[in-house]
């Protein structure tokens, strides 16, 4: 099993070259080039400015080296160990290091500060959505087995492909155009996570001289309501179809049928002995999730105004700030990669009948 | 069941073969008929846009001369695809004289030599001027025009007499959109890159994943874990940012998105197939092959593929439908076609930029695409419950 | 002992994840509570300091004036206190009133707020109410005022200016603002080492600034007509905050990578002077040691991000956002609904700054000349480049077709000269004349070569009104037979397609002010690499005229060159001038005295404009 792990970590590596050297690849064969991307940002043009900063840029980052000699320099900033630099930019041998993650060329700050500062919204969102979708598809799988072939399970297998097939832009769309807009319903707030003031609320509810004030809890989790929904009705399809293959397939097993034998009600075959093991499958869906909830939604953060690491990737990527981009699938796909290990091993480690090979 | 009552039905099953059994299965479910229905609605729609919708009249009489317009406006792609359909019609007709092999080159001959053709010979007049019909018939110039039942082309912005954002009404059945361009005739001409985006899209990506994860389920060892590698790198890029990017520079064109989606859709068949294949490589019918000295192609493509390709059916269509939900969402981040019509474009004119929001323009392109999502997911499901089915048989 | 997973479980699990969330959340919202409470401690300490000072200037006897800032006679201000004229006259309105806070919304948001950090036009709307220039303007006559400088002096040839810093401006630390203090920002700018390209470009025109005592005196490198308004309207940086920046790369690259480093002398503050970063609330207080004549009316400005138009608006019609600026479809329907009308006010101007979209032709691609080499060509475009109409459909007359690159505010435009309306006939006359004719019979117009006069517009993507003027303009040009097809391609893609001059025509828009420099967008000497000459426009005549005008220091006379200069683009057509638009603002009714003027509202946003709104005590809707 130690030599299986080993193997596998060892093989992330190659893995991850490619998709950098690949991503690197892509930016540069890009016309208007990196370094375009600083210019004005608004619809005019200064003129003066624009050369003046390009000229700037392209100093500062290194953008006028070739392409190759870019990629190592990059490759060992963010490698613990390499190439050392002292605080006057000076060599200091070779060994380990802080790796670093560089520079946003169109922000000028630190990559490290702008994925900390989107990764917990986008975290938080996941956080919340992840752990409904499953519970709810678990749940409603199990019934749908259970209830197989009468209407129940018809009802709620056509229900969730129809969900499944709304297109995300449309019903956020619709959301906001009927549930938070004058013309029909403003019962939700359109955009962010929280009200203006809410940093000087209370935490939880409170009863004032002024009337009531909702605190900061009920004002966050009011703002994800709409999101949070946007982000959930996709999912069900595919898990309850899961689960309730999953449920189905262990029911007529051998077990269940002994236990059915022993006297077990239906109820607690279902429940006590098949349940447990319908979950295996969705322990590998479980960890296909995880890279994408790094990612974000892009559709729903854009929708919603959320600035979450959907966002910072799409405007990365319009405004070619290759060192954002970089980052960004470098630490998805680590994760990615080390999710589907995890999985493997947890996947041998439940069920006895899968091996190391 | 008694013993004559089974082997009843094993001689049944015997006579069928599986993809046929799988057909049938298939057909018998209501939800693939809703949903092979409006598919066929669909194509059927994007076949005869021009003649559903076009603001050349069909006839039209100047100086006691006839002429048609829209014939004469008709493009290569609008002859290509009358041609094929006639064919696949005729093919169908003929289902029980030829064998389907047979039937579907003879197809694909019929397509691709209209193609070329219609290529070379069909000239069309580059420089339209829509308004010329309306204008000539209310000026006099033109006696008698007889229009189809739409009277608007999808890029006919009616500058004589323009109505942007106008509510649907008995001229715009379904309103116009912010360009004044009528929203009915864009989504029947909008047919044809839903469906095309969806079959080009899924159809490079289904081939792209067959032969990958058919080379690498076959030949298991180092060329698996080398080619698993590449396979994960493509993986870890998340689609949707690969969409962005590439459409982000290199330009919006309607081939470009096809292709970009199917190269960001195929690592998925691979997979599958592959798994398919080291489970399939293990049967007895496999190895027997193997043992008699059959050649490598031979049981790759006659034995094993048939076998291993069935579930890339069920994700197929499902990937179809992902496909147009991919177009939409890059359209609606305004990354779409600028003059073309596409459902996702006309969805991101419901909440322009004004903020305003236009329910005519939110409704009907986004149930379009709902619908055919939804079909394609119908059929897609019924094809795995056929495949599937002894998940239907109680315990 | 085998596990088991049922219902209950799931429902323990969904409970620990909200707990942990709430958890989390709680710690989030105490740690800004502590920070506020810090805030708060910091706010306390500066008054007791402050406290403390006037406590000993009573004991040693100093008198203070006791006449409140704010009243007065607007007429009987001292002579070097003129820029705060308007402001004081609005103080004597029966209803003048202190408190209340503005709000207002950005649609992205803002980058960093440190001076000099942030291209974009947000984050220096920001900081002109915390940075402080040597002079203002009247937002009527346009003429220059004083105001941290008192007064100041303009040598013959143009190539000095000295101005004399007013005693008594202190920043909001309560440091006190001199001379050095303005010489320091120039040199802040023109380090190297600090990341401010931009700017540096503009202000490499200064050769030297020396300080003698309260004066301060900028030397030029060559005549330019704007040299004074670049002096005057240097933001003034306090060396005492900034200064440790300079010491080393390490010092610098950290003011370059910082967000919120803004501290000056302005009517208003951040609550901190280094802890703003962006995803914050953009909130400035205002600065209790203001030195101006009148202190800020409201207490508070505070700017919203949000990024989608559509919540923006349902913000804004919530009365959410007390200032909006709305676009032309937005403004029309807004205007028409009554509630919105009861509450806020509409206003309609040209902003000075608000710059103009053009065509430009390029005259030369791949070595080759184009089409759009032959003049004829190019009025025949611009005949067929229907601009009332664009202006009617499009933008729903919230704009004014432009003939030229000169604003009609300023005195640069030739009154004299007219916009081209659309004339088919003349244009197929022109084009006729240039040899483009129907020689195939298909529709579309030929050169004798053959060559069809087809080709493809580039204009940035990601504007909805663009698309639609683009799609609009194709359908018009069909009607001459041109084919045109529209191209549109995000910004990097766009700059580099400038920068190869790999296309055919592209549109975009040019910011512009009262009098502005034409040198290098149609000067001969940019065309190369890297210049804004992109269309390899060539005209030596032009190129004279600009030149001088660039250096005649006496604004009568080189308002006359430039007016000769406007004729000559007017015959020549490089560009086809297309519109400048309208800024259509709606402001809560509770806001009073809010003017279109001269540069727009008599709110600031060109220059440090003391400011003229207030709201009346029984109207106020926000205190702290």
């Amino acid at each position: 099993m130690v030599n299986y792990v080993i193997r596998r970590l060892l093989l992330i590596f190659p893995t991850l070259l490619g998709i950098t050297i690949l991503v690197f690849a892509v930016m540069a064969a890009a016309p208007g080039g990196v370094g375009a991307s600083l210019l004005s940002r608004s619809g005019d043009l200064r003129p003066e400015e624009r050369a003046a900063m390009e000229r700037y840029i392209n100093e500062r980052y290194g953008l006028d080296k070739p392409m190759p000699m870019q990629y190592l320099r990059w490759l060992n900033n963010v490698s613990p160990i390499g190439f050392r630099k002292d605080e006057n930019n000076e060599d200091a041998g070779f060994g380990f290091k802080v790796p670093d993650l560089g520079m946003s060329f169109a922000k000028n700050r630190p990559v490290t500060q702008l994925v900390a500062q989107a990764l917990p919204i986008t975290l938080l969102l996941n956080a919340l959505s992840v752990p409904l979708v499953f519970i709810l598809s678990i749940v409603m799988g199990v019934y749908t087995a259970r209830f197989r072939g009468q209407a129940l399970d018809v009802g709620i297998g056509t229900a969730n492909l129809a969900l499944w097939s709304i297109p995300t832009i449309w019903m956020g769309v619709l959301l906001i155009g009927l549930l938070a807009s004058e013309e029909y319903a403003r019962i939700f707030p359109t955009s962010g996570l929280e009200s203006l003031r809410a940093d000087r609320w209370t935490f939880l509810p409170v009863v004032t001289e002024q009337g009531w004030q909702r605190g900061y809890l009920l004002d966050v989790v009011w703002h994800l309501v709409l999101p949070i929904v946007c982000l959930t009705y996709t999912g069900f399809a595919v898990l309850t179809k899961l689960t309730r293959s999953a449920v189905l397939e262990n029911l007529q097993a051998d077990y269940a049928r002994t236990a059915r034998a022993k006297g077990a009600s239906e109820r607690t075959v279902l429940w006590y002995h098949v349940f447990r093991n319908s979950l295996l499958p969705l322990l590998t869906v479980a960890a296909s999730i995880l890279p994408g909830m790094l990612v974000g939604s892009v559709i729903v953060e854009s929708i919603f105004s959320i600035d979450g690491m959907g966002r910072l990737v799409v405007e990365a990527v319009q405004l070619r700030d290759r060192e954002v981009v970089l980052s960004i699938t470098l630490i998805t796909s680590l994760l990615t990669l080390l999710s589907y290990l995890i999985v493997d091993i947890c996947y041998a480690a439940a069920d006895p009948r899968v091996s190391f090979e | 069941m008694t013993e004559t009552a089974i082997t009843r039905a094993v001689e049944k099953v015997g006579e069928e073969s599986f993809s046929r059994r799988v057909t049938r299965d298939t057909l018998r479910n209501t939800g693939a008929k809703i949903g092979i229905a409006w598919v066929a609605t669909v194509a059927v729609l994007a076949v005869f846009a021009p003649f559903i919708a076009n603001s050349h009249p069909y006839l039209m009489r100047v100086e006691g001369m006839w002429s048609s317009p829209l014939l004469a406006h008709l493009s290569w792609a609008d002859v290509t695809m009358l041609v094929t359909f006639l064919a696949v019609v005729a093919a169908w007709r003929l289902r029980r004289r030829f064998g389907p092999g047979q039937l579907l080159v003879g197809v694909g001959v019929i397509s691709l030599v209209t193609l070329l053709a219609a290529q070379q010979l069909v000239q069309v007049p580059r420089a339209v001027i829509y308004d010329q019909y309306r204008v000539g018939l209310a000026e006099g110039g033109i006696e008698t025009a007889y229009f189809a039942p739409v009277p608007f082309s999808p890029t006919d912005r009616s500058r004589d007499n323009p109505a942007p954002l106008h509510e649907p009404d008995s001229v715009h059945w379904f309103g116009t959109d912010e360009d004044g361009a009528d929203v009915l005739s864009r989504m029947i001409h909008a047919c044809r890159i839903a469906l095309g985006i969806g079959l080009v899209a899924t159809g490079i990506a289904l081939a792209l994943g067959i032969v990958y994860g058919g080379i690498m389920g076959f030949f298991s060892g180092w060329l698996d874990i080398a080619m698993m590698r590449f396979l994960e790198i493509f993986e870890s890029i998340p689609s949707l940012f690969l969409l962005l990017t590439i459409v982000a520079f290199f330009g919006r064109n309607i081939y470009l998105i096809m292709v970009v989606i199917g190269l960001t859709s195929w690592p998925g068949y691979a997979r599958f197939l592959r798994a398919e294949f080291l489970k399939l490589r293990n049967q007895d019918y496999v190895q027997a092959a193997e043992a008699c000295g059959l050649p490598l192609a031979s049981i790759l493509f006659r034995h094993m593929l048939p076998n291993g390709v069935a579930p890339l059916l069920v994700a197929a269509s499902f990937g179809i439908a992902s496909a147009i939900l991919a177009e939409a969402t890059l359209s609606f981040l305004g990354l779409g076609l600028i003059d073309e019509p596409s459902w996702g474009a006309m969805l991101n004119q419901a909440v322009g930029p004004t903020g305003t929001f236009a329910l005519w323009l939110a409704t009907y392109p986004g149930l379009a695409i709902f619908f055919t999502v939804f079909a394609y997911n119908l059929i897609g499901e019924a094809l795995r419950d056929a495949i599937d089915p002894h998940l239907e048989q109680r315990p | 002992m085998q596990q088991r997973i049922g219902k209950r479980d799931l429902i323990l699990y969904a409970f620990m994840v909200a707990v942990l969330i709430s958890i989390w959340l709680a710690m989030v919202q105490i740690d800004r509570q502590w920070q506020f409470i810090a805030l708060t401690q910091e706010k306390l300490d500066d008054q007791t300091r402050d406290i403390a000072d006037l406590r000993r200037q009573f004991r040693r006897g100093i008198s203070v004036s006791t006449e409140t800032a704010g009243a007065g006679d607007p007429n009987a201000l001292p002579d070097s206190w003129r820029g705060f004229k308007r402001a004081v006259a609005a103080t004597e309105m029966p209803d003048y009133a202190r408190g209340d806070w503005l709000v207002y919304s950005f649609s992205s948001q803002v980058p960093s707020l440190t001076p000099y950090m942030s291209g974009d036009a947000y984050a220096s709307s920001i900081q002109q109410w915390i940075i402080d220039g040597l002079v203002t303007r009247d937002p009527v006559t346009l003429e220059w005022l004083p105001h941290v400088a008192e007064s100041w002096n303009i040598s013959e040839d143009g190539l000095t200016i000295s101005f004399v810093v007013r005693d008594g401006v202190v920043f909001s630390d309560g440091e006190p603002l001199t001379a050095e203090d303005v010489a320091f920002s120039w040199r802040f700018v023109m380090d190297e080492k600090i990341a401010a390209p931009r700017a540096r470009a503009y202000l490499s025109r200064i050769d030297d600034v020396t300080v003698d005592g309260r004066t301060v005196t900028f030397r030029f490198t060559e005549p330019y007509f704007g040299s004074f308004s670049l002096a005057g309207n240097l933001g003034i940086l306090p060396r005492h905050f900034y200064s440790k920046y300079l010491e080393s790369v390490a010092a610098a690259e950290e003011y370059n990578t910082s967000t919120g480093l803004l501290l000056g002398s302005g009517p208003y503050r951040l609550p901190s002077p280094t802890a703003w970063k962006p995803g914050d609330l953009i909130e400035l207080v205002r600065n209790e040691r203001y030195w101006g004549w009148v202190p800020a009316p409201f207490d508070r400005r505070i700017w919203k991000t949000i990024n989608s138009d559509a919540a923006q608006l349902t913000e804004f019609k919530n009365g959410g956002i007390d200032v909006y600026a709305a676009l032309p479809l937005e403004y029309r329907d807004l205007t028409q609904n009554e509630e919105i009308m009861k509450r806020t006010r509409s206003y309609e101007y040209y902003n000075p700054r608000g710059g103009y979209s053009y065509i430009a032709w390029n005259n030369l691609r791949d070595g080759k000349p184009t089409a759009f080499a032959d003049r004829r060509v190019r009025e025949a475009m611009t005949y067929l480049t229907d601009r009332e109409r664009v202006i009617d459909e499009v933008l729903l007359g919230y704009a004014q077709p432009a003939n030229g690159p000169f604003n009609p505010l300023g005195k640069q435009a030739d009154p004299s000269l007219s916009v081209r309306g659309y004339d088919l006939d003349k244009a197929k006359a022109l084009l006729a004349e240039a040899g483009y004719l129907d020689r195939d019979g298909d529709g579309v117009l030929e050169s004798e070569a053959g060559e069809p006069l087809a080709f493809k517009l580039t204009y940035p993507s990601g504007s909805d009104n663009y698309k639609r003027i683009m799609l609009l303009l194709k359908d018009l040009y069909v009607q001459a037979g041109v084919l045109m097809e529209p191209d549109p391609v995000d910004w990097p893609v766009l700059i580099n397609t400038l920068n190869t001059k790999n296309f055919d025509a592209v549109s975009l828009a040019w910011t512009s002010g009262f009098e502005i420099d034409i040198y290098q967008m149609l000067h001969s000497s940019q065309t190369e690499p890297g210049g804004d000459n992109f269309i390899s426009y060539i005209n030596p005549g032009l190129d004279e005229l600009i030149e001088t005008a660039r250096q005649e220091m006496d604004e009568e006379a080189r308002m006359a060159i430039w007016h000769q200069v406007h004729r000559e683009i007017w015959a020549e057509q490089p560009y086809t001038y297309l519109f400048r638009t309208k800024s259509l603002i709606f402001a809560d009714r509770r806001i009073r005295n809010v003017q279109v003027v001269r540069a727009g509202l008599n709110e600031g946003g060109l220059w440090n404009m003391p400011m003229e709104w207030y709201v009346p005590t029984d109207a106020q809707k926000y205190s702290d």
